[in-house]
């Protein structure tokens, strides 16, 4: 079980770099596609099937729309990765996935503090976080209004 | 809880992603693995606390995170049909192209 978490893992770092890299648009999605399909995987092994069948409906409605902008919109890239740079990337996300089946952020929380685990921690203070994520979007829509204020202010 | 160690590395790449490509596609694909990484961490801990309140709020944030999708594919359609562009740099050179011709006209 162990191991198909780990190979889940790695798989889904893999597939997130390569979606990043990969100068051809529809080989970036593929690897967007492989990437949602692992994490709803993930989900369902952890017990959250529901999560995983929406992620999964919602990941195929997007990336059928990605795919068509892809094909219909983009410009076919002149410059292609070559197989090495490829390998280079796999490596790299490859180094990426060992903090995450090696360190465990629990132990390290766990010499420091108290009785309450970190899951409940985090889930107590999801308030706190719902704020903030409230005050960035606060600041990002005063923000474009003062751009947008001072563009028709210039006209 | 390597989980969040996960969703942690997952962020950085979708980050790198969005500052580092000029493609409008790319930095959609770079949003769409910032939200993954961001919601992971709401049904994942949910689910190792066997609450399933983390599937419901993953359901908002993915209307969410469509309605994102959704502005900035419009956005994609637009300028690929009025400028031609598809790139962030380029859409920027046309504006600072544009900007200049006005000053002169002034």
């Amino acid at each position: 079980m162990n191991l198909i978490y780990e190979l889940m893992v790695t798989g889904i770092l893999i597939s997130a770099c390569l979606a990043v890299y990969l100068e051809e648009a529809i080989y970036s999605l593929i690897s967007l596609t492989t990437m949602l399909i692992l994490t709803a995987l993930l989900y369902s092994m952890n017990g959250a099937v529901y999560a995983a069948l929406f992620q999964l409906m919602m990941g195929v409605g997007a990336l059928i729309v990605f795919f068509l902008l892809s094909e219909e919109l983009t410009e076919k890239s002149k410059d292609k990765n070559t197989p090495r740079q490829i390998l280079l990337t796999i490596a790299i996300s490859l180094i990426l996935a060992v903090p995450v089946t090696l360190f465990s952020a629990e132990d390290l929380i766990a010499s420091v503090s108290c009785d309450i685990s970190l899951p409940s921690a985090l889930w107590e203070l999801r308030g706190v976080d719902v704020i903030l994520q409230g005050l960035v979007i606060l600041t990002v829509v005063l923000g474009a209004s003062i751009i947008l204020y001072k563009k028709e202010g210039r006209k | 809880m390597n989980y969040i160690v996960l969703s942690l590395i997952l962020l950085a790449v979708g980050f790198y992603g969005l500052l580092s490509k000029r493609s409008f596609l790319k930095i959609l694909v770079s949003i769409e693995i910032i939200a993954t990484a961001a919601t992971m961490n709401f049904v994942l801990l949910s689910s190792s606390l066997s609450k399933t309140l983390g599937e419901a709020l993953l359901m908002l944030a993915f209307s969410t995170d469509t309605c994102v999708n959704a502005i900035i594919l419009s956005l994609l359609v637009i300028t690929a049909k009025r400028y031609g562009k598809r790139s962030i740099s380029k859409l920027a050179e046309l504006e600072k192209t544009r900007e200049n011709k006005r000053r002169d006209d002034e």
